[in-house]
């Protein structure tokens, strides 16, 4: 193999792994009324995988994940600079639409935030007004709530009202309301921490699932969540990135002392 | 030492909780000795001729027809007019526009709209709808008049109501790809409408009693036809009401009486209708 092939490998391996990176953030400041919230943070996320984000409260990690799919719009004072790149598009330039963002790109919140209709209707609206074709929606229904594990508990009840489905069902009915809109990316910002653990442990298992075909990252308060679930782990102090990398080595062989002392619980 | 502490906490308790009793108890009682006065003088009086007659001279054959008819006019044109401009100004100021200096601005106005004696309202209709727009004395006027004293106590009240509606549920909407509108239009608006609805049928509930602002545009007290169309002459309950109570005689005082007892029933139903549709809504949000 001469000099020449080997370039080529390599750049055809390096296109490769650029290919399999879904989003990225290159030299992201947020701020709030001037004060910067997340700081010159650059971070690759690769597809089919999940990413957890972890760090200490005020750390930056929710506003970064709403930057992603500029949810970050509707914070009165918030400014934003260096580039979020989906697939290669910077979401914030000019001519990109929010809303187009945010059909590929879901969210799934800290409190399960159900709307107050039937349990069919919170599945079928987002697709119905993206102008999803109306004699498919049942099929549609039916197969986002099976990917959200659960059709079983609720095809009986499709058209009672999703209020009174307990807090973990109502945290599943949420992830399959944002798979229905089929995103190729869904943030979770802390979708466990209302949820007892039977509740967390459906959800958990429900990530494992969902990572074959969409993009996870979810912000997390537990570090047991992140070393369980997630294949890669970003640890944020202050609004910087500390450090990215595999959750494995993260976990039990970080290379910043301040990670280390977080993940092992020996933090401030 | 603790124990006594608390025997102390409970006896403040008590009297606070007394004291709140007596005032809510209060009203209601203030409002039954209204109800009982007016009803004991005026009961005689209420039966189908008094709500089929005209006005007249001889107390035996006055009636509240044109009055009755003509306060009917009067609030479903204001509630025209009113609510959809109301709930308008308060999607906007609430949903639409950023927290700026203007809308600082606006918000002041609108709470100081609220707190403008009516006659003032009534002054504003008299020079606008009366003269420029050469509406007269017409049940138009008086209703745009009505609409513009109660326009506030609608837009602040939407406000509240769409305040109370959880940020979550925008959130959500907004996550899945709606617009401003969608996300409005399908929960938002929903979600505030029981609320928004009190607020409506509070600010009617105030039109409806109102005298000074249609007695300043000049409708007029002795009205022996009822209103064909917007255009038309009208006189409305409160003026008739006000025009008996001012005569010497004692039977007119009872008629006034009566005719207080037919504001009040109507006021009860549109009140009655308003809790029945609240109730349902909110039966099928849950």
């Amino acid at each position: 193999m001469n000099a020449n092939q080997l370039a080529n490998v390599l750049s055809k391996k390096k296109k490769e792994v650029e290919d399999k990176i879904v989003l990225q953030a290159h030299n992201l400041n947020i701020s709030y009324d001037n004060e910067l919230a997340v700081k010159d943070v650059s971070i690759d996320i690769p597809e089919h995988s999940i990413t957890a984000i972890i760090g200490p409260s005020g750390c930056g990690k929710s506003t970064l994940l709403r930057s992603f799919n500029r949810m970050n719009d509707f914070i009165l004072g918030a400014g934003l600079e260096g580039k979020v790149l989906y697939r290669g598009i910077d979401l914030y330039g000019k001519d990109v639409d929010p809303v187009e963002v945010r059909r590929k790109i879901g969210m799934v919140f800290q409190k399960p935030n159900p709307f107050p209709k039937s349990i069919f209707d919170n599945i079928a609206w987002g697709p119905l007004i993206n102008g999803y074709p109306k004699k498919g929606i049942y099929e549609l229904v039916e197969k986002s709530l099976q990917a959200a594990a659960l059709w079983g508990e609720v095809k009986d009840r499709l058209k009672s009202s999703a209020m009174a489905l307990s807090g973990g069902q109502q945290q599943r009915l949420c992830i399959a309301r944002a798979l229905a809109m089929d995103p190729e990316i869904i943030l979770m910002d802390e979708p466990c921490s209302a949820l007892d653990p039977v509740s967390t442990a459906h959800i958990e298992d429900l990530m494992f699932e969902l990572k074959q075909d969409y993009t996870l990252v979810i912000v997390t308060h537990n570090m047991q969540q992140a070393s369980r679930v997630s294949n890669f782990t970003a640890f944020f102090e202050s609004g910087y990135l500390v450090e990215f990398g595999e959750t494995q080595n993260i976990f039990t062989l970080p290379k910043n002392k301040r990670t280390e002392d977080y993940v092992s619980g020996r933090f401030g | 030492m603790i124990s006594r502490n608390l025997t102390n906490r409970y006896v403040i308790a008590k009297i606070f909780h007394g004291f709140c009793f007596t005032v809510a108890w209060s009203g209601v009682l203030i409002l039954g000795v209204l109800l009982f006065h007016v009803t004991q003088e005026g009961i005689q009086w209420l039966d189908l001729q008094f709500l089929s007659d005209f006005p007249s001279r001889f107390p035996a054959k006055a009636g509240i027809h044109s009055a009755l008819i003509g306060t009917l006019w009067l609030i479903s044109l204001t509630a025209l007019f009113s609510v959809p401009i109301g709930i308008g100004a308060g999607l906007y100021l609430e949903e639409f526009t950023k927290k700026n200096r203007i809308r600082q601005f606006v918000d002041l106005n609108i709470s100081n709209l609220a707190g403008v004696p009516s006659i003032v309202y009534g002054m504003l209709g008299l020079v606008i709808f009366v003269r420029w727009f050469e509406l007269n004395q017409s049940v138009l006027a008086g209703s745009l008049t009505m609409s513009l004293l109660i326009l506030p106590v609608i837009i602040i009240s939407t406000r509240e109501a769409l305040r109370a509606v959880p940020n979550t549920i925008r959130q959500a909407a907004f996550a899945l790809g709606a617009t401003r509108w969608q996300t409005i239009y399908a929960h938002v608006l929903p979600a505030a409408f029981p609320g928004i609805l009190t607020g409506i049928i509070l600010a009617l509930s105030r039109a409806i009693g109102e005298t000074a602002p249609l007695i300043m545009i000049g409708a007029l007290t002795y009205v022996a036809f009822v209103p064909d169309g917007p255009m038309d002459d009208f006189t409305a309950l409160p003026i008739q009401i006000f025009n008996w109570a001012s005569r010497p005689q004692q039977q007119f005082h009872e008629l006034a009486a009566a005719g207080i007892l037919v504001l009040l029933i109507v006021l009860l139903l549109m009140n009655s209708i308003a809790v029945f549709i609240r109730h349902r809504l909110e039966k099928k949000s849950r």
